[in-house]
């Protein structure tokens, strides 16, 4: 919980356009940054944070110290990548923003994201280090991007030069690795900022990791979480499904078959085995989860969506949710409904993805029928074109 | 710079109603650029510490140092000692009163209430009287150490006192004197 005024020094360089941190370096570095100011001002509530940029025209400051996150974060919209970085000169602007500071009790912290190149001799570098020591600056360097012996020996020199008692830091990030925010949440440039700062790193990889179930928090995105908790419990239920799926429509599949006239009846079905395994169960339970109705009227359902929302998990969710409350209300009829054959082929024709010709359609009718015999002859009459295809 | 008289008067002037303004010292508020965190600003300020011979202030990255010293009321700044090893102690001191949060880059932006060219004599601890008239409403001083005797690198300071006297209870007994008369 120390009071601080940070700086933060972008690199907005041409190095930037890079992919190797994805998914550009531009971006990863603006996700870091948008994390190390929301961990600063969460660590005390009267730290200030402010960025500059080192590249571009020139060394620009794009907002002063402040405490207000949404101005922080608003700023990092629009920038320009351009030219190359200037270490020196936005490490001495940095310095003198951080002088100027309002509340003169905070200490003073720059962090440089050090991407591009860096042109300066090791000893102009250490002059200025020195020089922040003696202003007694904290300085925490990232260096990321490209990668150059002669770099990294700059940068760990100015570190070296500034350090006091272990509150400067220097991180190297290999390209390609995890993204930046994930690799910096375990350093000290988090860490080190004392109890504040670890607790929200703790928090942030926990959320990360193990901590949120999915990576996010309830609290602040509960509609979000119950979608992803949904889905996952869809999935989890599709494995299952699909071993019982295969048991289930062998079972279907004899009692149809002894009641269908054609064979191609019985090769629709094998085929059926291999297309709708990963459709239909995924489908199938989430709407079973929410229907309450009896497997085969479900499957249907699965038809209808299958397609259309296998793409689209938020689809499929919302027709499900939609689905469930008809279902609810109207249960029994609905069931009736898609009893009839002629209803569900309609539906069937009027989705985009589906085809009422495809023989995994048709097999999934032919199970959930399970029915009378005019029915059946719709199937007969149906599983010769399929021959067609 | 003091005569031999002068400094003879000085010390009698400390003896009679000046004190040692270690007590008004808002500790909470001093702070020190430019020192090794191993040898800080206690080791030359505080009661114990500076006593000891062997506890220094020292220098870092330079050999200037800039201490910064809030009182926590209104004084006046008599005279002061300032002790160090004979080379490496303080030669040229500028005292600025009243100025906040200075940093070594303004220290060149006002002129200093006073500035001290320190002798060795004055590193074995004799008092350097100031310029009464400049420090009569002193709230914080700020002292700035140049440079040391022989050039070296790093600065040692072994023992800061500052001598004066506060301005409300000297008031105070000025108009109990005159009442007595």
């Amino acid at each position: 919980m120390v009071l601080e005024a940070t700086m933060i020094c972008i690199d907005n360089s041409e190095w930037m356009r890079n992919g190797d941190n994805s998914p550009t370096r531009f971006q990863a570095q603006a996700d870091a940054v948008n994390l190390i100011c929301g961990a600063k001002t969460q660590s005390n509530p009267e730290n200030t944070v402010g960025i500059l940029t080192m590249a571009g025209k020139g060394v620009r400051v794009l907002v002063t110290p402040t405490s207000d996150l949404g101005k922080i974060l608003a700023c990092m919209h629009g920038l320009e990548i351009g030219g190359e970085m200037n270490l020196a000169a936005g490490i001495q602007v940095a310095q003198l923003a951080l002088k100027h500071r309002q509340n003169k009790k905070q200490q003073q912290r720059i962090i440089v994201f050090a991407g591009g190149p860096v042109n300066y001799d090791k000893k102009v570098l250490e002059m200025i280090g020195k020089k922040l020591k003696k202003n007694s600056v904290a300085l925490d360097v990232v260096n990321f991007g490209e990668e150059d012996e002669s770099k990294t020996e700059k940068l760990e020199a100015l570190v070296a030069a500034v350090n006091n008692s272990d509150s400067s830091h220097i991180v190297h990030v290999p390209a390609g690795s995890n993204a930046l925010s994930d690799v910096l949440l375990s350093t000290p440039i988090f860490t080190g900022d004392g109890e504040g700062g670890s607790g929200f790193a703790a928090a942030a990889a926990a959320g990360g990791v193990s901590g949120f179930d999915f990576g996010v928090d309830p609290n602040l995105d509960p509609e979000l979480a119950l979608a992803l908790r949904v889905s996952m419990e869809e999935e989890r239920a599709r494995q299952e499904a699909a071993a019982k799926k295969a048991a289930d429509e062998s079972t279907s599949q004899d009692a149809t078959m002894s009641e269908n006239v054609g064979t191609s009846a019985s090769e629709a079905e094998s085929k059926k085995d291999d297309l709708m395994d990963d459709e239909n169960a995924l489908l199938q339970q989430a709407l079973a989860m929410s229907m309450d109705e009896p497997a085969a009227t479900v499957t249907t359902r699965d038809t209808d969506m299958s397609d259309a929302a296998d793409d689209d998990q938020d689809l499929a969710l919302a027709l499900q949710y939609s689905m469930q409350d008809g279902a609810k209300d109207q249960s029994e009829d609905m069931g009736k409904l898609l009893a009839d054959q002629s209803f569900v082929s309609s539906i069937l024709t009027s989705l985009p993805g589906v085809d009422p010709n495809d023989p995994s359609v048709k097999d999934l009718l032919a199970s959930m029928q399970n029915q009378p015999e005019s029915e059946q002859k719709k199937d007969d009459d149906k599983a010769p074109k399929e021959d067609d295809k | 710079m003091s005569t031999e008289s002068a400094a003879a008067a000085a010390a009698s002037a400390i003896l009679r109603n000046q004190v040692d303004l270690l007590d008004f010292i808002d500790w909470a508020g001093v702070e020190c650029l430019n020192q090794n965190t191993a040898h800080p600003f206690p080791n030359a300020l505080k009661q114990g510490y500076r006593e000891d011979e062997g506890l220094n202030l020292e220098s870092d990255a330079d050999e200037q140092l800039l201490v910064y010293i809030p009182f926590t009321q209104v004084i006046k700044l008599h005279s002061i000692v300032i002790k160090g090893p004979e080379d490496e102690g303080p030669q040229t001191v500028k005292l600025y009163t009243n100025k906040e949060h200075m940093g070594f880059s303004n220290v060149s932006d006002f002129p200093p209430s006073d500035t001290l060219t320190l002798s060795p004599e004055n590193l074995q601890g004799k008092p350097v009287v100031l310029k009464y008239v400049k420090f009569q409403n002193v709230r914080s001083l700020t002292i700035f150490i140049e440079d040391n005797q022989s050039g070296s690198d790093i600065t040692k300071v072994q023992k800061i006192i500052l001598h004066g006297s506060t301005v409300e209870t000297t008031d105070m007994k000025g108009l109990k004197k005159i009442e007595d008369h």
